[in-house]
């Protein structure tokens, strides 16, 4: 006896001053958990200190005024987590804070988790640590050094450092250039006052999602939303999603010198579609078929044929319309990387795209909207995403959609695409001493 | 059909199991609701098993990486790249070699039964030419070329180089750019015929199917083969270290520190649970993020959120682990081992004991949410002679006296350093 298919839904509970609070229902998960997004426009006035407000809020709360108080509390509650971050999506920075716990169920006694892990959240959340009309200067002064670290940390990971150096150079001058994590120069300015106003903004205007997920009753959820009744919700603002068109007038290319023993190639592409444009479902077919998986262009000629990486993919920035392909190669073997990834994407605009091409990547955007229904994280990312851009739409249409896509769609979608940047890490003569001696775990091929 | 059903009515999970009549054993475990479905089928032979006495008492010394090379290949059939195969049937397959075992898996929503089959059928399969020996070696080079500049994996290979005097878990994974050199063809089937027989392996199904069609699938398509599990040597692990301090200069902002004891006692079954989590409960109870260690250390800037410590207690090895990002790494070793000392002096607080129990009792019922994550601990745990399921009466029987004496016996030994610094 197979279990029948539950849609998986987002239920809109309530929307009071430009809060949304949704409810994301199922059993079959052993963990609750809430989510809670803030939206500001990325602007470089705001970056850091939106970056640093979670860093700082979770240092402690008037009820656990230090971190170590705080963490024993999670421990008592069976392992349960209280986290915030904060990152981009297009131009919009999105400021985060996570609640999760085991169900009831699974403990001894009569404990109310949810009730309890939520009211710690909204403690971090609504009733910081503050003095002299400030955040409390110590912690302050450590989440900035840690923020500041953070930043020049970049460097460890070498793809993650190409990536976003590719970014930087290709939207120069564009918002989207600003890193989620705003500027060390930016941080430095930064003062527990100016942050603190800066929180209050947050917490007074910016507009704002919440996601609960479990099995949470109805009593339950109304209690939650009930404790934001106690915020004062005033101006609240617009954020937008930027305009995703853009002439290249001449590709861009930028090569830099490190001492590293593998070069890191990435290709910036303006996709020219926005997210909720009908050319958004070929896109992501188009680039499955360029890029997306195993059965891909990408992965079969420039891994599998010509044996030059262990890794080459492509991936989709959808809400500022961006494309990036990377790849790790050999210092020589960059033209011939290069060139052959570029002849991969000169064929797709072509329509040089097989028919198992095609179904298999189908199939496999098929099977990822199926699996990520059995993540609470993974669904509430989902939901984020279609309610940022407005679009309402729910698992099942959207395989709809990618499932109606034709050859002739992605062919019309890649006549759209552009190549912008071309920026290459480059090994430098004198390499390292790395006395080659360690090695790969997880999900090597 | 003859299997078992074992019901953990406290974690709401069913686990069902089957011995397969050539020693192979399956497993299934049910998640009604699930779309994804995953099957892993998987080998007790890793990167440390360079030595080895076949059935016929030779014994072999093969090059280091050999495992990991294996894994790639077998990807390749006579007609065509398993890959792609997979790809048809809009699945993802992987595998992943680690220091005791080598697992292949695929994760799925749609035609189970056709891509468990596909599974069995490769694995029990290998197609290795002289040619596509060759061509891999470029794609491996690469793996390793890219592992050569990650600070991380070069921080936990120096530490283990400071911990381990001859065993191989020192050595790296996908071996070294000199070694897989010496890789062909023959030594390729060697390590397979040796290693990849139904008596070394197991099946792992996690998803909302059957038992009884998973196991007419394994019954279906397992052929028994000749020749029983090879004989693992190990060399002889002294108790002291191979050295104290290690340090490599890379490109990174700021010092990377990561410290770790070397476990001597080796153990096998639910003694083996029991020891790991008494391990990660003193660990969390010394330097978690409740404690006055932690707490202090961050205060003063010497470490940061990147801070984290991990147990890897295997039957065949055993070490505790932990480090992170610090201005001053020799700084903060001296306060962890400071912080070591006092505890092993005092014992841990029973409050905080209980405490840290039942917070890592969630941390175990949180990982039943994932598919991939039980397939891959009831794997370890089937190697390591025991059930993950196991952990629940772990949790429950632990006690403070015993955590106490692994406390005593084991963190009063030296711990190793190993740092990265910026170029």
């Amino acid at each position: 006896m197979e279990s029948a298919t539950v849609k998986t839904t987002a239920e809109k509970l309530a929307e009071k001053d430009g809060i949304a609070f949704y409810r994301i229902n199922s059993n079959k998960f052993k963990t609750n958990r809430v989510d809670i997004f803030f939206l500001d426009c990325l602007e470089r006035q705001r970056a850091s200190a939106n970056a640093i407000i979670p860093s700082v809020l979770k240092r402690g709360c008037k009820e656990f005024a230090t971190q170590k108080e705080l963490e024993a509390r999670l421990e008592e509650l069976y392992g349960a987590s209280v986290d915030g971050s904060c990152n981009k999506k297009g131009e919009t920075q999105i400021v985060s804070f996570h609640m999760s716990h085991i169900a009831d169920s699974f403990t001894s006694g009569r404990d109310k988790l949810f009730d309890q892990c939520s009211q710690l959240l909204m403690c971090i959340l609504k009733n910081p640590v503050v003095e002299d009309n400030g955040f409390k200067v110590s912690v302050f002064r450590q989440e900035r050094d840690n923020l500041i670290d953070y930043i020049r940390s970049r460097i460890n990971d070498k793809m993650r450092f190409s990536f976003f150096r590719c970014i930087e150079e290709m939207c120069s001058g564009e918002a989207f250039a600003i890193p989620d994590e705003g500027y060390e120069e930016d941080a430095l300015l930064l003062t527990p006052q100016k942050t603190f106003a800066i929180y209050q903004e947050m917490i007074a205007s910016y507009p704002c999602f919440v996601y609960m997920s479990g099995s949470i009753d109805d009593e339950s959820a109304h209690r939650f939303i009930e404790q934001f009744s106690q915020i004062t919700r005033t101006g609240i603002k617009r954020v937008e999603f930027p305009d995703t068109e853009k002439t290249v007038k001449e590709v861009k290319r930028v090569d830099e010198s490190m001492n590293v023993n593998q070069g890191k190639l990435c290709l910036g592409f303006r996709t020219n579609i926005a997210p909720s444009s009908a050319d958004y479902y070929p896109l992501v077919v188009y680039n499955g078929i360029l890029g997306g998986d195993v059965h891909s262009k990408l992965f079969r000629n420039v891994r599998e044929k010509a044996s030059l990486a262990y890794f080459a993919q492509s991936i989709l920035e959808k809400y500022k319309g961006l494309m990036l392909i990377m790849s790790g190669i050999e210092k020589e073997n960059r033209d011939k990387a290069e060139e052959i990834i570029l002849r991969q994407f000169e064929d797709v605009r072509k329509g040089k795209i097989t028919r198992e091409e095609m179904d298999a990547t189908k199939k496999s955007l098929r099977t990822g909207i199926k699996a990520m229904q059995d993540s609470q994280g993974a669904i509430v990312d989902f939901f984020l995403s279609q309610h940022l851009t407005g679009d309402g739409e729910d698992f099942e249409t959207i395989a709809e959609k990618l499932e109606a896509v034709t050859i002739d769609d992605v062919v019309r979608v890649a006549g759209k695409i552009r190549l912008d940047t071309i920026y290459f890490l480059k090994p430098d003569e004198a390499q390292p001493q790395a006395d080659p001696q360690d090695e790969p775990q997880e999900g090597g091929f | 059909m003859d299997y078992k059903t074992i019901t953990y009515e406290r974690l709401g999970e069913t686990l069902y199991e089957y011995d397969h009549p050539t020693g192979l054993k399956a497993f299934l475990v049910k998640k009604p609701g699930y779309n994804k479905k995953t099957a892993l089928f998987a080998t007790d032979y890793g990167s440390i098993d360079n030595v080895f006495k076949k059935s016929d008492a030779q014994v072999m010394h093969v090059p280091d990486g050999i495992a990991h090379f294996l894994e790639h290949k077998l990807f390749e059939q006579e007609d065509g790249n398993m890959l792609e195969k997979f790809s048809k049937l809009g699945s993802s397959p992987n595998a992943f070699t680690s220091f005791n075992q080598t697992a292949y898996y695929f994760t799925c929503t749609d035609l189970f039964d056709e891509n468990f089959r596909m599974l069995l059928d490769y694995v029990q399969n290998p197609w290795i030419t002289d040619e596509n020996v060759e061509k891999e070696k470029g794609i491996i080079g690469q793996e390793i070329r890219m592992y050569e500049d990650s600070p991380g994996w070069r921080l936990f290979f120096n530490l283990l180089d400071c911990l381990y005097v001859n065993h191989p878990v020192k050595l790296d994974i996908a071996g070294t750019l000199e070694s897989i050199a010496k890789i062909n063809k023959e030594l390729l089937y060697e390590c397979y015929n040796a290693f990849y027989t139904p008596g070394n392996m197991v099946v792992v199904v996690c998803g909302d199917v059957e038992p009884e069609p998973v196991f007419t699938t394994v019954d279906n398509m397992i052929k028994s083969k000749d020749g029983g599990r090879p004989e693992k040597r190990y060399p002889e692990e002294p108790e002291t270290l191979n050295m104290e301090y290690k340090e490599q200069k890379l490109r990174v902002s700021m010092p990377l520190f990561s410290m770790g004891i070397k476990d001597p006692v080796r153990l096998s079954g639910y003694d083996l649970l029991k020891r790991r989590t008494a391990l990660g409960i003193i660990l969390a109870s010394i330097m978690g993020r409740s404690s006055e260690l932690f707490n202090r250390l961050y205060y003063d800037g010497l470490i940061n959120d990147s801070f984290r410590f991990d147990v890897a207690v295997d039957q065949s090895y055993g070490f505790v682990n932990w480090g992170g990002q610090s201005p001053d790494p020799q700084k903060a070793a001296g306060e962890i081992r400071g912080e070591i000392e006092t505890t092993v002096e005092r014992g841990i607080d029973p409050v905080v004991f209980e405490r840290i129990k039942r917070s890592h009792e969630g941390v175990f019922i949180r990982t039943l949410n994932s598919p991939d994550i039980i397939a891959r601990e009831v794997m370890d745990s089937y190697f390591n002679r025991t059930s993950y399921f196991d952990l629940s009466r772990v949790f429950e029987e632990l006690e403070i006296d015993y955590t106490n004496s692994v406390l005593r016996s084991l963190f009063a030994k030296t711990a190793a350093l190993s740092v990265i610094n910026p170029v």
